[in-house]
């Protein structure tokens, strides 16, 4: 069902830019950009998400429960920001992961954690993509002003 | 209009960073891939993987309209919000204002990190303080439009989502408030 939503708001936002472009040579560009991005992403899409797939079948349930359950408490949220940093590969092997542990009994708030810590600070993401582009200095600010994040969001997600 | 369109249009010309779909990032992802793969085959032999990987092709078919849109879209945007605007809107606001600016700049301006992290590069560059630089990368990171539904919603059930993007809502302001107070 999510995924219907989704591609509903995502067809009518793509339907508006489309009707936004108004020249045939501006669509033409868009298109050409769009081909692009399926020709770099497309085979690690596909690779990523079946081990994705396999990474959310190898997830010790009894492990998640006992560590991320819903009595885990403050504990599941921290260790939650945790495992967010280290999680390797791209949006879908944290959500894939995220959603195995779903399944496995990890309580909301150590999700909240996870995914807002993947989210800030996954490692993969900060050191190929924002060191490159923002520098070391610009980091270590932002990771000093916004570490706290993931555990506030999984504190407050603790009390719903 | 006109001017700003063109100069949009040789900006979605230049090439994105990567050029090759099997970079050095491709190859590590296969190698974790075969590990994931190795360690299934193991506990559960290798017709399990084989259920998985079909599973999850059959998913990615299904999510495939949507990534397909999210693209579109994506690389429609530079050309209709050339960036030059785009930095001179976020650049160019201070105080509380551009705080908020910033957070939703970085909510629904659709892009994977090879997008945001030059455009926030042009930001700096522009005269945009540090406050709303960390406002801008923490509203992307926490609930950019392009992953929460593209992925996230894909993935996970639509109350959690919810309920975590509702509880950052505020995150990215209150993280450059506290910017904007420090470095005064």
């Amino acid at each position: 069902m999510n995924i219907v939503i989704g591609t509903v708001v995502l067809m009518a936002l793509a339907a508006w830019a489309w009707q936004r472009l108004e020249t045939p040579v501006d669509r033409e560009v868009a298109f050409e950009a769009t081909r692009r991005m399926v020709f770099l992403n497309g085979p690690r899409l596909v690779v990523a998400l079946i081990s994705a797939g396999l990474f959310a079948e190898l997830l010790p349930d009894e492990s998640v429960r006992a560590y991320l359950g819903d009595t885990s408490g403050m504990t599941g949220v921290l260790l939650g920001a945790v495992l967010g940093i280290v999680t390797p590969g791209g949006a879908f092997v944290s959500f894939a992961l995220a959603a195995g542990a779903t399944q496995a009994g990890a309580s909301a708030s150590a999700l909240v954690a996870y995914i807002s810590a993947w989210s800030l600070f996954a490692l993969t993401k900060v050191i190929t993509e924002e060191l490159a582009f923002l520098g070391v200095r610009f980091i270590l600010l932002r990771v000093v002003f916004t570490f706290p994040l993931p555990l506030i969001a999984g504190a407050v997600a603790l009390v719903f | 209009m006109k001017a700003g369109k063109s100069a949009g249009r040789s900006r979605a010309e230049e090439p994105a960073g990567r050029t090759s779909p099997f970079d050095g990032s491709f190859f590590i992802l296969g190698c974790i891939a075969t590990g994931a793969a190795l360690g299934v085959a193991c506990a559960e032999g290798p017709v399990r993987v084989l259920e998985i990987a079909l599973s999850y092709l059959g998913f990615l078919a299904l999510l495939s309209p949507k990534v397909l849109c999210g693209f579109f879209i994506a690389a429609s945007v530079p050309i209709l919000i050339p960036r030059e605007a785009l930095t001179r809107w976020v650049g160019g606001e201070s105080g509380a204002r551009g705080l908020v600016v910033a957070c939703l700049a970085g909510a629904l301006v659709p892009g994977g990190p090879s997008m945001i992290f030059p455009l926030a590069a042009g930001f700096r560059a522009a005269g945009a303080s540090l406050a709303v630089l960390i406002t801008f990368v923490t509203a992307w990171s926490l609930y950019g439009i392009n992953r929460t539904v593209i992925w996230e919603m894909s993935f996970l059930y639509i109350d959690f989502v919810l309920l975590r993007v509702l509880i950052c809502l505020p995150l990215p302001l209150l993280a450059g408030w506290f910017v904007a107070r420090v470095t005064r």
